[in-house]
């Protein structure tokens, strides 16, 4: 059911003038892609600088706060360009990342990464301030990091593997990965 | 300028650096986009960012 | 008297040197010569070593340390762009600048040799085909000037003292221009994908 809604939405996309430009056009697509990847340094940097602080590999004698607070701004710029190309891209090859599985996944990992940002700052403005100074944060901020870390690890993964076409919806059988991909069609050829 | 700032032998060869890379580059860049910008008018006959099929 | 001015000025000197070397180079154009030597080599990557028979084998692990690269090169990125904007006083005002360029040069050298290494991978799989990019070569010299803008330029100067005294506009011109070769290296690296 949800699986032929995101098709009908993304063939409604797909239709659109504008979907179809981006893709024509000479450099639009490249452009679009090479920024979205290249602000990874701003946004990704950003946020994997926190994370080691928290875990004490880098710039152990600033207080964890302070790189915190200094790099939350460049960090939430840098996503919300990665935001807004990321939705351009999809716009302009809707019926292909929807059927994507890993288009699928990133988007769960997204999700995953979202809320342990979340709880990762509700912890950290809970836990005092006795610790800000000491080059190493307390245990449940460490994990808050490494699961960030891994799981922005998959999400870059996982945004590498969309151009490839390993598992597309004509390349495979399997009925799970046809069903997790949302290969609709495919699916009831079975 | 304070004493203290005397631009030294280390100062001078990183601003020669500095200066030499950072010409080298821009050189380059400028070089592309005009060269980006004369393909895009060789394409389309003027230059434009996105390309419309349905006027095309 | 030369040997007083190379020896207050042997930093400088040696910079004009290596100009002068590459416009030489250059002009007995030794570079054209150099590169069609180079593609044995090239080829050799690709067919005849294990990381090139790993890398046009198996789809999923180029894909993955391309990942990988990609990584390393944003951890690289946010690592300059932190330790530069601090040079440039854009962020981190509070805090010494010697204490950010420090604290963040010994993670730069492990991102850039985590990209580096995860990049000749990369390489491998495809060397018959980034030989002839032109875009290829612009990455290969800007990571080269930028790694030796940064550990034989940069650092020894933001080293040799105190950075309140260094004139703020030597400072400044450094890190625009860390930034740029930076940029470089990575945007030329996506549009090889391109190509």
């Amino acid at each position: 059911m949800i699986n032929e809604l995101l098709l009908q939405f993304g063939q409604w996309m797909e239709a659109q003038q504008y979907s179809q430009m981006l893709v024509a056009g000479y450099y639009s697509y490249s452009w679009l892609e090479a920024t979205h990847v290249l602000t990874l340094m701003v946004s990704i940097g950003s946020l994997f600088i926190i994370d080691f602080r928290m875990l004490g590999w880098i710039l152990p004698n600033v207080s964890a706060s302070t790189i915190a607070d200094r790099l939350h701004k460049p960090m939430m710029i840098g996503f919300a360009i990665m935001f807004i190309t990321g939705f351009l891209l999809v716009y302009a090859k809707p019926v292909e990342t929807i059927q994507s599985l890993w288009f699928r996944i990133k988007m769960v990992l997204l999700v995953l990464a979202f809320i342990n940002a979340w709880i990762f700052n509700a912890k950290m403005k809970a836990a005092d301030g006795n610790w800000d100074n000491d080059s190493v944060a307390p245990r449940n901020l460490r994990v808050g990091a490494i699961l960030s870390l891994v799981l922005w690890c998959g999400v870059v993964t996982m945004g590498r593997y969309i151009p490839y076409d390993w598992v597309d919806c004509d390349k495979t059988q399997n009925s799970t990965i046809l069903w997790a991909a949302g290969c609709v069609d495919q699916l009831k050829a079975l | 300028m304070s004493d203290n700032k005397k631009i030294g032998d280390k100062e001078l060869a990183a601003i020669s650096v500095s200066v030499i890379v950072f010409g080298g580059l821009m050189f380059h860049w400028v070089a592309e986009l005009i060269s980006t910008l004369d393909l895009l008018e060789l394409a389309y006959g003027t230059v434009k960012l996105f390309n419309n099929p349905l006027v095309f | 008297m030369f040997s007083t001015i190379w020896s207050q000025y042997k930093a400088t000197l040696t910079v004009f040197l290596v100009l002068l070397v590459i416009v030489v180079l250059e002009v007995l154009q030794v570079r054209a010569a150099i590169y069609p030597s180079l593609l044995p080599a090239f080829e050799w990557l690709k067919n005849s070593t294990p990381l090139g028979y790993i890398g046009t084998t198996y789809g999923s692990i180029y894909a993955t340390v391309q990942a990988m690269h990609l990584l390393a090169m944003g951890t690289l990125g946010g690592l300059v762009l932190t330790t530069d904007l601090r040079l440039l006083g854009v962020m981190f005002r509070n805090t010494p600048s010697e204490v950010i360029s420090n604290g963040t040069h010994k993670a730069f050298k492990v991102a850039l040799i985590a990209a580096v290494l995860t990049g000749i991978f990369c390489v491998a799989g495809v060397a018959d085909k980034v030989y002839y990019m032109p875009v290829f070569w612009v990455k290969m010299l800007a990571l080269a000037v930028g790694a030796a803008f940064v550990f034989l330029v940069k650092q020894p100067l933001l080293n040799s003292k105190p950075h309140s005294e260094i004139n703020p506009w030597i400072i400044r011109g450094m890190a625009i221009t860390s930034i740029l070769v930076w940029f470089t290296v990575a945007a030329s690296g996506r549009w090889i994908g391109f190509s």
